[in-house]
């Protein structure tokens, strides 16, 4: 069977799309504590994004797959699963792009992908049940970028999408 | 996410997961797969009716098919969608579990 690995392609734009139509826009907030609960909030506050700019179901997909994954990475790694810290999502479009910000005050993390530094172990017996996370995100994100602030952290994913589907501002 | 089993012959147990494998849908499962690793040789996961896989829930199944090879038996995955199969390729997981989207083959290759 043919690898799936060459059917999506994060990086892709949706045919026919135009990125120079698309303007920037106000951005949209999320204000997040460092629980892993707290995804119920991301995944409506994700889809409702979709719905507005009609995103195909691949670009959904990676979209919450991506958010999951980071949040998942700050709460998990960053604050050790301590509630009670500030993550913020921040989403706008431009470019072409919907991008997410996620902040967090978390101890320094550069999400390098492991993809570029480790091969994975081929055997079952020893391979690590975790670690996948940040693979993930760079393999589904169209963009990645990373930023440490004075007080923590600024992770960027972007998702390219076409702007003759969007369906209400 | 919810969990159903049914007994195959040849000691195959078929797990039907269904719903969304993400944190909240791994935790909802964690306890009984690991229940049902433990007393399978050999498991078939059937994923036709998952809609979402992310790291946790790639978790959910790289614990329990450890824990049946060590018992000296075999997991397969049964019909992914697309992106679900995207995400275990990504991870290099189809290479060690293998992936089918027949039933009968992917039973056969248990046995």
């Amino acid at each position: 069977m043919e690898s799936l690995r060459r059917n999506y392609d994060p990086r892709a734009r949706t045919p026919g799309a135009e990125p120079e139509m698309l303007m920037d826009e106000p951005r949209d907030r999320l204000l997040l504590d460092s629980r892993l609960s707290e995804l119920s909030n991301v995944i409506p506050w994700a889809e409702a994004l979709s719905d507005r700019y009609g995103l195909a179901e691949e670009t959904r997909y990676a979209m919450n797959l991506c958010l999951e994954e980071a949040l998942a990475n700050v709460v998990l790694h960053g604050y050790k699963n301590q509630p009670g810290y500030p993550i913020v999502i921040e989403s706008y479009l431009s470019t072409g792009s919907l991008f997410f910000a996620v902040e967090d005050k978390a101890p320094p993390f550069v999400p390098v992908d492991p993809g570029e530094r480790t091969p994975r172990p081929l055997v079952l017996d020893a391979m690590e049940p975790g670690g996948n996370g940040i693979r993930l995100i760079h393999r589904f994100a169209g963009s990645v970028s990373y930023e440490r602030l004075p007080d923590g952290n600024r992770l960027t994913m972007g998702f390219p999408i076409s702007v003759a589907k969007k369906v209400s501002a | 996410m919810t969990i159903s089993t049914e007994s195959m012959d040849g000691e195959v147990t078929r797990v039907i997961l269904d719903g969304r494998l993400d944190i909240q849908g791994s935790a909802a499962i964690d306890l009984k797969m690991n229940v049902l690793a433990g007393n399978s040789k050999f498991m078939l996961l059937d994923l036709t009716n998952v809609s979402f896989l992310g790291s946790m829930g790639l978790r959910s199944i790289v614990l329990p098919a450890q824990t049946v090879k060590r018992r000296g038996g075999k997991m397969a995955l049964l019909n992914p969608s697309p992106m679900v199969e995207e995400v275990l390729k990504a991870s290099n997981i189809d290479e060690i579990i293998p992936i089918y989207h027949d039933l009968d083959a992917a039973v056969a290759a248990l046995r």
